[in-house]
């Protein structure tokens, strides 16, 4: 009986021990391939890597890698489809299966709004150097203000155009979401904010990144210049012309980078570092690719590798000087851009010379070419255009338009072009299509314009006031979030 | 020489005898009941540790023993133990022994967690497979052998291929977004099936040699499961390994050799056929009337031809097949002709088999012992797919002193499987490849080398699957425990327990360069450990007072520690062809490696009472903390309730003579579901790609404290019963379980940066019924017949969904709608084919004909559950003769073949083609069921492609009947072996999966993707289920 007891007061201590060692036992299993929130925002290593994802992200995204810079000129008059190829043909013809295809990212950009979000206000104070924190803040100010800029444009109006649809005054935009969402009560449904509401907002963050970023050159990231070159889209988009003028000429200034004034330098721009980069995504090839995680989603095999689907329309061609440096440098036979994969002798049935366009052409590994994303060039037709307009005087802009002309050896502006503010504007326009095909520009020109959106024939494919100019959410988000108002036109969910 | 040595040998011991003055004890065991004798009962002398088994006429003879007294004990299953007393001296003592009948299966000992329980107390429902039940049944598989034998539990082939898993569901779907298989329990071992290879389909199971299984017990219900607490939702399955007795050494071995085939060969047209169907596809699209004659509409050709002959249309077409396939490399190249390849044949062929089982087993009073080691190759049907197991069991018992004991059960195994890839349409795994592979393809040039031209070119080309890729997956496990039992008094002991699950998986590919040119070939290594843990204690006490008051119960702590790690490697480009290691590439493209685990720590209870074995009662509670849940809702409690009348105890049914026994029992109880990822609920930063030489952290998943269980409640209704003097015994259970908590995705606005949180929103339910019939037919001293039967009814239906929506409403065939069961299949209804053109026709929705059905044409057609399954056997015996017949059925699911349907029914991708188009339509009038020949695609001038618009005419009923089993034995008489020195010579022959009675025109009618297929109506290319025939020897000494 003694020993019993003895026994039983063994086995109570044990299972006494046994609970306590229980409880704290389950507490610290941790995952070897993740961290915590807490973890990751209190260790130089974790901010890092935060830093570094917002980064993946942009580079890892179709939106805003090939569908951003080729998407805009599929779906309007810059590049068409190779017969027996299928990709962007949603975006040519304006068509697709679940509605009409468009340029909306939304998922995505709110992925790198929540990156953005977190370095913008979670880090704490003294986990890295103030100056690296500031670094941060500043290029993530910048890249939340590209990004919004990009939504606003697709699923808005300008300012100034939002009676250009079927509905007058639609002025909504998207949500601004400035807040990190680091746990579900941060989910919250949000209503869209109006345009002009975006427009402050990007324009706030840009006037805080200029500051943090100033002196900042390295153009992988976001430098001081990108922040001017944002402003200066922002503020073309938005009708402010002295500023956009002001804005572009800081950009080329603070950017350091010259305009590339020989053939064979504009010939091999986009194929090492682009000298006249302001913003570029350097890619590894052996580790990275563009687009996610796929390289057969990349900028060359949408337009001049492997499946050679997207090819210059004659339009495009047409509006060259034959001596243009651009014209021998930028495009080339589709058979010998080619590398591998489907036969591209159908290319002649796009444009006469059966022509690629060759800015992407895989130039830094198999399929993958650095992704560049703002260059000054763009500035130079920002500063020359909203030069003009602001002093209403096609002479006031043709100054810059000059300068990148020559550089391209393109000749003068035509004495017509020069008469009016519509016929300069029209010349800008031809300049920003030379200068800029395939670098995501054209359906956004001819939107912000007010102008209607061309096919490859030149034929009107959507008129200005349609309501296919801006993009849809869809039902399934409108499902998600009651308090998202649809664009007009589209389906409404029935919920 | 050697005989006189022998002879004198002899002499001396026969001496000795005398000189010991031994006597013998000889008589004849009957049953009681029937005067019949008994043969094979067990005859024990424990004094001495003699024992012997009675002949096949209930015979005994124990010679030897010296005299004294003794206690003989006569043992028979099915029967009462009998210890008798005897006194033997130098003479012959007669001895025999009338053993009683039980009430069959009251008194036998069910294992129901972390106790043995009287079948005669159980209050919960629980089905049970004995090694009696399987002793003649080749099963590679632990999880084959409850198919058809337990009621209530589904058991799936997911792939024909040696050594796959089974997907194993215990009274229904329980769940949609954390699908669990049961909890497997090996000796106490609880199984983690995690962290298994990613070449080839296996389950851990494969650890354990049928031939080890003692039994088999399924925990079906909440009130037997909740001793498991969060970890039994799925149900709870028990696997004991067979242990040694007391008595002399016993030997067994076991030797079976076998023969594995194709259970089923498809029917597929051959190349003439083909080239028929495709020049009056041709024929109809160029316009021809097939009720006219025509003159040839090619240049150059003037014949003219009857109505129906397209022959110039067919001879246009077999100059495409030559160009495109290429001539029969056989044929002359002046005059060359179109092959026509059997790929069934080139791809499946018979495989042997060789199993080799030795055990040892016996003991003293103090220690038992049991030894085994088994040795299985098993050759599967396609290409060189092959399983081979070799595994060392070890188990010891040893009682230390009166009051302590200790146990020790080891089991170590190797399985390689040398596998292909299996599921799925993929064109490099020999089931689609039978089917994607066109009979004017074949594999080899008339040089030998390997044809190009095969459907996807040269690296898929079969042959070039068969001989330049190998897929090889090497499993070692270990599962092992450690016991102490110590007896605190009489009625009260305590058990320490310390066990492990270890399991290392290595997963190795290599693919020549002809079959990876891309890479110049490669080799991937992948390794994976699990190293699952355990340590229980458990304080077990019995007692009685006043003679009918018997209470006894556990309480219990348990703590389990699961760490699984993978590494994984790649090389590219291959040296040459010597060499098949990593070393032999040059360019190393992977290194991956990570780790994960989760902790499961627990306490339990299971108190019972019972009142003069008239009256039981009994609780069960576990309380289970687990690392997986969010803080807040890390710990959980698991109750169950139940309780049993034995009705035929009661004073008042006396005089009821038909009925022997009589027992109802109702149970109600909780159990927890906790498959979900092991940091589900946390907050992360997780890796996720580089940027400029960076690694890049981003926030994945939100933490979610709530996160918790997914829980079930389950009511459970039981009789068992037995008649006619116990020869007809049975039990009946209904039961409704309802699944609620359950994991869902709820989604979050987009803008938030996240897609979903999961939460516990979504409710199942489980009505059920289930029967299991077993009965003794005819009897007497030669001749035995006995049946059995089982059946499960069970319905499913989804009661609650996130925000009370349905999920995919109009998809065909994985929407989740509210009072809708899980499976549900919506398609458009077939229509049938126009008899005028050929085409073919659906109904829209309001029942009119149309041709281009629409989404809302579609209508509530069928499932992909079960309604119905079981099975049923007979066993016929005639002295040591046995023949036992084992079917087992599934009635009332349905399933869309897709790969059959998408590939094999019209020759878009010029595919191998089912013989169902040789009924197309072919003239006006016609009336059948396949449309119009069509060259491929969209051939119908408004009409839906008949190969991708799928309708009723789309989707089989999976029901079947299979014989799975039939076995013949012979015992060979004791007198012609005992002189020999042994005990028992068992010679058999076994076939499974023999013949398949359904309406299913493809392989196999077992419609389980895999192990967590909720959905069950798809079926995509699969290794198709194998017909296995085996003889063998069984000796025992």
């Amino acid at each position: 009986m003694k020993k019993s007891m003895i026994l039983k007061k063994v086995m109570l201590v044990l299972l006494v021990a046994g609970f306590t060692a229980c409880t704290e036992i389950l507490e610290d299993v941790e995952p070897s391939t993740a961290i915590s929130f807490e973890t990751a925002l209190s260790t130089p290593a974790g901010i890092n890597g935060l830093r570094t994802s917002m980064y993946d992200k942009v580079l890892g995204n179709f939106g805003y890698t090939t569908q951003y810079l080729i998407g805009p000129g599929a779906l309007a008059d810059e590049t068409f489809n190779r017969p027996g190829s299928t990709r962007f043909q949603g975006l040519n013809n304006a068509v697709g299966t679940s509605g009409t295809a468009h340029l909306g990212v939304f998922g995505a950009s709110f992925d790198i709004i929540q990156d953005a979000n977190i370095i913008i206000n979670e880090i704490p104070d003294d986990v890295i150097s103030d100056e690296l924190r500031e670094q941060y803040r500043g290029e993530a100010l910048a890249i939340r203000a590209y990004v919004y800029h990009n939504m606003a444009r697709t699923y808005g109006y300008e300012p100034g155009n939002t009676s250009n649809g079927p509905e007058a005054n639609w002025n909504l935009a998207v949500m601004i979401r400035e807040d990190a969402t680091l746990d579900v009560s941060d989910a919250v449904e949000l209503p869209r904010n109006t345009v002009a509401e975006v427009y402050t907002f990007i324009r706030e963050d840009l006037a805080e990144a200029k500051t943090l970023l100033a002196g900042r050159t390295d153009n992988r990231y976001p430098t001081e210049a990108l922040v001017d070159a944002i402003r200066a889209r922002v503020e073309l988009y938005a009708g402010n012309w002295s500023a956009a003028s002001t804005a572009a000429q800081a950009a080329i200034t603070n950017s350091g980078a010259s305009l590339v004034s020989t053939e064979a330098g504009v010939g091999t721009m986009f194929k090492g570092p682009n000298s006249e980069a302001i913003w570029e995504l350097d890619v590894n090839p052996s580790t990275e690719a563009i687009a996610g995680s796929n390289v057969n989603s990349g900028l060359a095999a949408y337009t001049s590798d492997q499946w050679v689907a997207q090819i210059p329309t004659q339009l495009v061609l047409d509006r060259y000087d034959a001596a243009d440096y651009r014209l021998s440098g930028w495009f080339e036979s589709c058979l010998t851009a080619q590398t591998t994969g489907a036969t591209a002798s159908t290319c002649g049935s796009v444009n006469s010379a059966a022509a690629a366009l060759t800015k992407w052409n895989g130039w830094k590994g198999n399929l993958v070419d650095d992704v560049t994303l703002v260059r000054i060039s763009e500035m130079y037709l920002i500063w020359a255009e909203a030069a003009a307009k602001a002093a209403n005087s096609p002479a006031a802009g043709n100054g810059p338009l000059t300068t990148l002309k020559t550089a391209r050896n393109a000749g003068t502006t035509p004495a017509a072009a020069l008469v009016s503010i519509t016929a300069f504007e029209d010349e800008i326009l031809d300049e920003r299509v030379r200068e800029l095909v395939g670098e995501g520009h054209r359906f956004w020109d001819l939107k912000r314009l007010g102008r209607n959106i061309l096919d490859n024939t030149g034929d009107i494919k959507m008129r200005a006031d349609a309501y296919r100019i801006l993009a849809p959410f869809g039902t399934g988000e409108q499902n998600i979030n009651s308090l998202l108002v649809e664009n007009p036109g589209y389906a409404v969910s029935s919920n | 020489m050697f005989k006189k040595l022998l002879s004198m040998l002899l002499y001396v011991m026969v001496i000795s005898i005398g000189i010991n003055a031994q006597g013998v004890i000889y008589g004849t065991v009957t049953d009681a009941g029937t005067g019949e004798t008994i043969p094979g009962a067990t005859v024990l002398i424990e004094e001495i540790n003699r024992g012997i088994a009675t002949d096949a006429d209930g015979k005994y003879r124990l010679t030897g023993v010296p005299s004294g007294d003794y206690k003989v004990t006569f043992s028979f299953v099915g029967f009462k133990s009998l210890t008798l007393d005897v006194q033997v001296g130098s003479s012959e003592v007669l001895l025999n022994a009338n053993l009683e009948a039980t009430a069959i299966g009251l008194d036998e000992l069910v294992v129901s967690g972390y106790a043995i329980t009287p079948k005669r107390e159980l209050t919960g429902s629980i089905s049970s497979v004995t090694s009696k039940d399987i002793q003649d049944v080749s099963l590679q598989n632990t999880q084959s052998i409850l198919q058809g034998r337990a009621a209530g539990v589904t058991v799936s082939a997911t792939s024909g291929n040696p050594g796959a898993a089974f997907k194993v569901q215990i009274r229904g779907n329980g769940s949609i977004n954390a699908v669990s298989e049961p909890l497997y329990i090996v000796d106490g071992v609880q199984i983690d099936l995690g962290n298994t290879s990613g070449l080839t389909s296996t389950t851990p199971l494969n650890a354990i040699n049928p031939n080890d299984i003692e039994s088999l017990e399924v925990l079906k219900d909440a009130a037997a499961a909740a001793i498991y607490g969060s970890q039994a939702a799925s149900g709870v399955v028990i696997i004991t390994t067979k242990s040694g007795t007391s008595g002399a050494t016993r030997v067994n071995a076991k030797v079976e050799r076998g023969v594995r085939s194709l259970a089923r060969n498809v029917d597929y047209i051959n190349s003439d056929q083909y080239v028929e169907y495709m020049g009056e596809a041709s024929a109809l699209n160029f316009g021809i009337d097939p009720t006219e004659g025509y003159t040839s509409p090619f240049a150059g050709d003037t014949r003219t031809f009857e109505a129906g002959d397209y022959t110039p249309f067919e001879e246009d077409y077999r100059s495409f097949f030559l160009s495109f396939f290429g001539a029969d490399p056989d044929s002359d190249p002046a005059n060359p002709t179109l092959t026509n390849t059997d790929w069934q044949d080139f791809i499946f062929s018979e495989g042997i088999t060789e199993k080799y089982d030795l055990s040892v087993s016996g003991g003293n009073q103090t220690t038992r012992y049991y030894l085994s080691g088994g040795f299985e190759d098993t050759e599967g049907t396609a290409y060189g797919s092959d399983f081979v197991r070799t595994n060392i069991r070890t188990r010891l018992d040893h009682q230390i002193n009166s009051d302590l004991s200790t146990g020790m059960n080891i089991s170590v195994s190797r399985a390689t499987q040398f596998g292909v890839c299996q599921d799925g349409n993929f064109i490099n795994c020999p089931p689609s490849q039978a089917m994607f592979e066109a009979p004017m393809s074949f594999p080899y040039l008339a040089d030998g080398s390997y044809n190009p031209n095969t459907r996807f070119g040269l690296s898929t080309n079969p042959a070039v699957v068969d001989n330049e890729v190998d897929r090889n997956v090497v499993v070692s496990q270990v599962i092992g425990s450690a016991n102490f039992l110590y007896k605190i008094n009489d009625w009260l002991n305590a058990k320490v327990t310390a066990s492990v699950d270890y399991r290392n998986t290595q997963d190795e590919q290599y693919r020549s360069a002809i079959a990876a040119p891309t890479q110049n070939g490669f080799i991937t290594f992948a390794n994976r450990n699990l190293l699952n843990t355990q340590t229980n204690i458990v304080v077990n006490g019995v007692r009685t007072f006043d003679e009918v008051h018997n209470v006894s119960g556990l309480v219990g702590a348990e703590y389990k520690r699961v760490y699984s790690e993978t590494q994984a490697t790649r090389g590219d480009n291959i040296s040459g062809p010597f060499f098949s290691v990593l070393n032999s590439t040059s360019t190393p493209i992977t290194a991956a490696g990570s780790n994960t685990e989760y902790r499961v720590g627990s306490y339990f209870t299971n108190l019972k009472y019972n009142y003069d074995s008239k009256y039981f009662f009994s609780f069960t509670g576990r309380y289970d903390g687990h690392s997986r849940f969010g803080a807040d809702e890390r710990w959980a409690f698991f109750p169950s309730v139940s309780g049993a009348w034995q009705v035929s105890e009661e004073s008042f049914f006396d005089g009821v003579d038909v009925l022997d026994d009589l027992k109802l029992r109702v149970g109600y109880g909780q159990t927890g579901n906790s498959a979900i990822g092991n940091f589900n609920s946390l907050g992360l930063f997780s890796i996720a790609g580089t940027y400029d030489g960076s690694t890049a952290i981003a926030p994945t998943q939100l933490a979610n404290g709530a996160l918790t269980w997914e829980q079930k409640n389950e009511i459970n209704v039981g009789l068992d019963f037995a008649m006619f003097n116990n020869r007809f015994r049975g039990s009946v259970d209904v039961y409704q379980q309802q699944s609620d908590n359950l994991l869902f995705g709820r989604p979050l606005p987009t803008d938030s940066g996240f897609g979903s949180i999961t939460e516990n929103i979504g409710k199942i339910q489980n009505e059920g019924l289930e029967l299991e019939l077993s009965s003794t037919n005819y009897t007497n001293r030669d001749f035995n017949w006995t049946s059995r039967f089982n059946i499960a009814f069970v319905r499913n239906e989804i009661l609650e969904l996130p925000e009370g929506e349905d999920i995919g409403p109009s998809s065909s065939f994985q929407s989740l709608q509210i009072g809708k069961p899980i499976g549900l299949i919506q398609v458009p209804r077939w229509a049938g084919v126009n008899p005028a053109d050929g085409r073919p026709m659906w109904l829209d929705q309001n029942g009119e004909i149309t041709y281009t059905p629409e989404t809302e044409d579609q209508v509530e057609y069928k499932d992909g559950n079960a309604d119905a399954v079981g099975g049923f056997g007979n066993t016929l015996s005639y002295k040591g003769l046995s023949l036992d017949a084992f079917f087992q059925f599934s009635f009332g699911q349905w399933a869309f073949p897709s790969t059959d349907y998408y590939f094999t029914r019209t020759p878009d991708f010029l595919m191998n083609l089912t013989t169902e188009v040789l009924d197309r339509w072919q003239t006006p009038g016609d009336l059948t069921h396949y449309p119009r020949a069509i060259e491929g695609g969209n051939d119908y001038a408004e009409t839906d492609n008949y190969r991708v618009t799928v309708g009723t005419q789309s989707i089989y009923n999976a029901s079947y009947i299979r014989l799975k089993n039939v076995s013949l034995s012979y015992n060979l008489p004791t007198s012609l072996i005992s002189n020999l020195g042994i005990r028992n010579v068992r010679l058999y022959a076994s076939a499974i999966n023999l013949a398949t009675w359904t309406a299913w025109p493809y392989y196999d009618p077992e419609v389980a993707f895999s192990p967590f297929d909720i959905y069950t109506n798809v079926t995509t290319a699969s290794y198709p289920t194998e017909k296995q025939i085996y003889g063998g020897i069984d000796i025992s000494f």
